[in-house]
């Protein structure tokens, strides 16, 4: 049976090096404005895997610590959109990351509006199902806000004191004890309904514990975005009916020794990422993954060995309904006069279009407008 | 359509503007008196707010002196508090690792030992060892880790026994607004008991000074990564969070409004109302050079000093003219004179009063404080930029306002409540282990450890997250159970012998929530007891039994709006 198509969001907080992460590699501007250390060769151990398809006669490679992303572009799941990000112009990563979850900007940002733009395709397409919004964590980003939202690491920590004997006073008590009308009774009643349909499903009363995920695949060991995309991957298959998951992946303000780092940070997500893709098995076909940031890093790297706040970034888009193996959208070169500010990549794709192509085509959503008001994509053509 | 968003702002409304919903009805019950003294319930609410937890001494307290002179011991209250130094002294903390090797052919034996908190005030230079990697130096990452660790777990005691409650509060405030991620790596843990100490110090001091010793703070030069700025270009981190985050708030970026400095208000006149990219840019360059004596190679053959304190390196700095919020900074003048420049600008602009006064209104009373009083605020801070006691003034002006007579609306957010609980029990917090650290993060709070460098949120919405709603429900069931032997408890002592079982049961919960003392009381004797015994004497009942009894009271009035809501 199909399922409703779910959409889930990877935030890499801190601001990504998208020029690390799929670099012109032979771009003499690149070549000139970095060390070795924070570029991606086309030589020796450390080259990275180049992108079958040529995108304006430059050698576009994956960075060597993204080999799983490599994989995941040739096996034709995944797409990229480069020189991606918010039509204005802020290096800040707060007001960015708050613009973009936002998603409302200019004269479409009604004033003291504070929803989101899952937030809002929650009230455009209104998803039933007992868990339809997933933020994997302990806070619900600011793309939520306007909808209810799960938030929780595991699914586990759903569970009221599973196990412990003052649990059904205890839920009584939430339930009936924050009052009609309060600001936590309605979160309250929310945990009590969530820890009720959780705990039934993933905890007989017999067994000390709930019952563990099981995955299919195994995932990386002793990595930090195993853990949260296992929830994602264990939420889809529980059919709780979730439709939207955000994750967050944090790290990525790389201002000194980027090198090392970064690498790291790339693997870890970059495996995490083809386990749960694999681990999905034939659900692969009603997910699509969106991983973004809230801005890339600048061209020139600083005397700390690192790289400061930029503008474009790259996105990727992960699923077998957006035709992969592409890069989409323009590049705008890393010539002094395409820069933005002289310094950074330049957004030539609002962020907004590659979301709103997810919306209407992989989420079969109508029209993105209610989604990004007074915005009009153009189609980059991921889908149809 | 009325979002459910829209509908907790109706609600907030209807509470400031005292509609019926009230999470400490004005009538509470009077079974409350025994544990808060003889204090109401608008007393309780203003130590709350400015305590880790009212509890039945500084209920006393505030009982005797009034409400003007309790805020005045508590504003001039020195750093140094006896009671808690000898806590501290006496505290000891696990510290556990196997054996272990590296790739220099280091060897180190396993360890598992109770310790004191050593390094808590420890010389700099004593911990710069820890961070020192190679032959001869190595150890179990918790070792170079225990500075850091050793804080945290100081921070649980300090925020339930020390007298100084709101030094502690404000300290905790300064952490989150200047905040350091403590874990980051060895450079943050080795550092991190020194700028504990820094903020705690000048938590109700002068702005700008605080200021100075954070910028010159090695713990916060590392987190931003300062340490590493030597022109040309600068590292830029640090320089676009003073001005986002410690002084002019991301209110006054300006970045999307106008691209050229001189279009900027105020600019042209020596002073902009607000920033752009290009101030970030400058205020970099300014603090080129800021760095650490941790031993760092500095130039052929010249290596800083092995201080482990803020280290000033000349070669490093950009010395030529700059342009800072519209003012000209002329080149190659002496040591350190730019960044202090910045600095006093920062510190004594309109721009940073306010949001700084609204943060600590935010903090001290309301998610959205009164406009108006963050405007009265601000202008006492603006008038106190010289004053050694400016922040104890703009607290005091706070405090004293109209406006602090609100209904309770700020939720307590998980390090608050184990605070709370713990005090309300008077606990004698002991923290031989921080698990209640990783139980507390699995709630989203990270004590000292936050990464991003924003700090904790501090508005209700960042809080009520199912899953952190049940970490509080956790927090209350475990937080007076043993065995995270965080704290030794005693609660079975009876308030006299006559005392009944049901009159027991509600002074315990009274601590907490004295609105719901009697029905909590009535519930756990239905519980664990049979409701028949509540009117007989509690001293029937076995010490232990007696101890639980009281736990799960206090457990069920954890959970009640009236703990919760400050």
């Amino acid at each position: 049976m199909a399922r409703d198509p779910i959409l889930v969001v990877v935030f890499l907080r801190g601001g990504a090096d998208g020029l690390a992460l799929v670099a012109p590699s032979s771009d003499p501007d690149y070549l000139a404005a970095r060390p070795e250390a924070l570029r991606v060769l086309r030589k020796g151990d450390g080259a990275g895997r180049v992108l079958r398809q040529e995108v304006a006669d430059v050698d576009f490679r994956f960075h060597p610590a993204a080999a799983a992303f490599a994989d995941l572009f040739d096996a034709g799941d995944l797409s990229l959109i480069h020189a991606a990000g918010l039509p204005e112009a802020t290096r800040s990563h707060f007001d960015a990351e708050a613009r973009i979850e936002r998603g409302l900007f200019g004269a479409a940002a009604p004033p003291g509006d504070p929803s989101g733009w899952i937030g809002r395709w929650v009230q455009a397409a209104a998803p039933g199902g007992p868990m339809p919004v997933l933020a994997v964590g302990a806070m619900r980003p600011a793309s939520l806000l306007g909808a209810d939202a799960a938030v929780a690491a595991t699914l586990d920590d759903l569970i009221l004191g599973p196990g412990h004997w003052l649990a059904p006073a205890l839920r009584a008590r939430l339930q009936a004890g924050f009052g009609e009308h309060g600001p936590l009774a309605r979160p309250m009643s929310d945990l009590v309904g969530l820890s009720d349909m959780i705990g039934s499903r993933l905890w007989s009363g017999a067994d000390a514990d709930p019952r563990p995920y099981a995955p299919a695949v195994d995932y990386p060991e002793g990595n930090p975005v195993s853990r949260p995309l296992m929830t994602v991957a264990q939420t889809i298959k529980e059919d709780l009916g979730l439709r939207v998951a955000t994750v967050d992946v944090p790290g990525w303000d790389t201002h000194v020794a980027q090198a090392d780092t970064f690498a790291r940070l790339t693997r870890q997500l970059s495996q995490a990422l083809m386990a749960f893709w694999r681990d999905l098995g034939p659900l692969q076909q009603d997910v699509s993954l969106v991983v973004m940031s809230e801005f890339g890093r600048r061209l020139r790297s600083n005397t700390g060995a690192g790289t400061d706040h930029g503008r474009g970034n790259v996105m990727l888009v992960l699923g077998p309904q957006a035709k992969g193996e592409r890069m989409l959208g323009r590049w705008p070169g890393l010539a002094n006069e395409a820069l933005e500010d002289g310094a950074d990549l330049a957004v030539v794709t609002d962020y907004r279009a590659v979301l709103a192509e997810i919306l209407t085509g992989h989420m079969r959503l109508a029209d993105a407008a209610p989604v990004f008001p007074g915005f009009t994509p153009e189609p980059l053509g991921f889908w149809g | 359509m009325l979002t459910r968003r829209m509908l907790h702002i109706r609600v907030l409304a209807a509470l400031a503007a005292g509609a019926s919903w009230s999470p400490r009805a004005a009538g509470a019950a009077t079974s409350g008196a025994a544990t808060s003294g003889a204090i109401g319930p608008a007393e309780r609410l203003w130590l709350d707010r400015l305590t880790y937890g009212a509890t039945a001494t500084e209920a006393a307290r505030l009982s005797d002196l009034g409400r003007a002179a309790w805020l005045e011991r508590q504003l001039s209250h020195p750093v140094s508090d006896p009671g808690l130094e000898e806590r501290l002294a006496a505290a000891r903390l696990r510290i556990s690792y196997g054996a272990g090797s590296d790739e220099y052919g280091n060897r180190w034996r396993a360890t598992d030992e109770l310790r004191p908190l050593s390094w808590l005030k420890a010389d700099p230079a004593d911990l710069v060892p820890l961070q020192d990697w190679g032959p001869g130096k190595g150890m179990d990452y918790s070792e170079r880790s225990r500075p850091a660790q050793e804080v945290i777990a100081a921070s649980l005691i300090r925020a339930v026994h020390a007298e100084g409650q709101l030094r502690e509060v404000m300290t905790q405030f300064w952490h989150d607004h200047f905040n350091v991620d403590s874990g980051k790596d060895e450079t943050t843990t080795t550092t991190f008991p020194a700028y504990d100490a820094t903020l705690r110090a000048h938590a109700l001091g002068n702005f700008r000074v605080l200021l100075g010793d954070v910028a010159r703070s090695p713990a916060m030069l590392y987190y931003l990564n300062n340490a590493d700025s030597i022109a040309s270009p600068a590292n830029e981190n640090y320089a676009r969070e003073l001005l986002e985050l410690h002084t002019l708030g991301a209110g006054n970026y300006l970045n999307d409004r106008y691209s050229d400095w001189r279009a900027v208000p105020g600019a042209q006149d020596g002073l902009a109302e607000g920033y752009l990219d290009l101030d970030v840019y400058e205020v970099a360059r300014a603090f080129t050079g800021w760095s650490v004596g941790d031993g760092r190679w500095l130039v052929e053959g010249e290596q800083a000093p092995r201080t482990g304190v803020f280290h000033y390196v000349a070669r490093w700095h950009d010395p030529y003219q700059k342009r800072i919020l519209g003012r000209e900074f002329p080149p190659n003048r002496g040591p350190l004179a730019d960044g202090e420049e910045v600095l006093d600008i920062l510190a004594r602009h309109p721009g940073t009063a306010r949001f700084v006064c609204e943060k600590i209104a935010r903090r001290l009373l309301a998610d959205d404080p009164d406009p108006a009083l963050v405007a009265r605020l601000a202008q006492v801070f603006l008038a106190a930029t010289e004053a050694p006691d400016q922040i104890a003034q703009v607290v005091r002006a706070l405090v004293l306002s109209p406006e602090f007579d609100a209904p309770p609306t700020k939720l307590r957010r998980p390090f608050e409540v184990l605070a709370a609980i713990l005090r309300a029990a008077r606990a004698e917090v002991v923290s031989p282990e921080i698990v209640w650290h990783w139980e507390l993060a699995r709630a989203g709070w990270r004590q000292h450890e936050y990464g991003p460098p924003t700090g904790h949120p501090d508005r209700l919405a960042a809080w009520t997250g199912a899953s952190s709603l049940n970490r509080l429900v956790d927090l209350a069931l475990y937080a007076l159970e043993d065995w995270w032997g965080t704290a030794r408890l005693d609660l079975s002592p009876l308030a006299g012998p006559d005392e009944t079982l049901r009159a027991f049961l509600a002074r315990h919960a009274a601590g907490l929530s004295a609105a719901a003392a009697d029905g909590i009381a009535a519930e756990i004797g239905g519980i664990y007891l049979g409701a028949e015994g509540l009117d007989g004497p509690a001293q029937a009942l076995p010490d232990k039994k007696r101890h639980d009894a009281a736990r799960m009271a206090m457990a069920f009035a954890a959970l009640t709006p009236e703990f919760l809501f400050r």
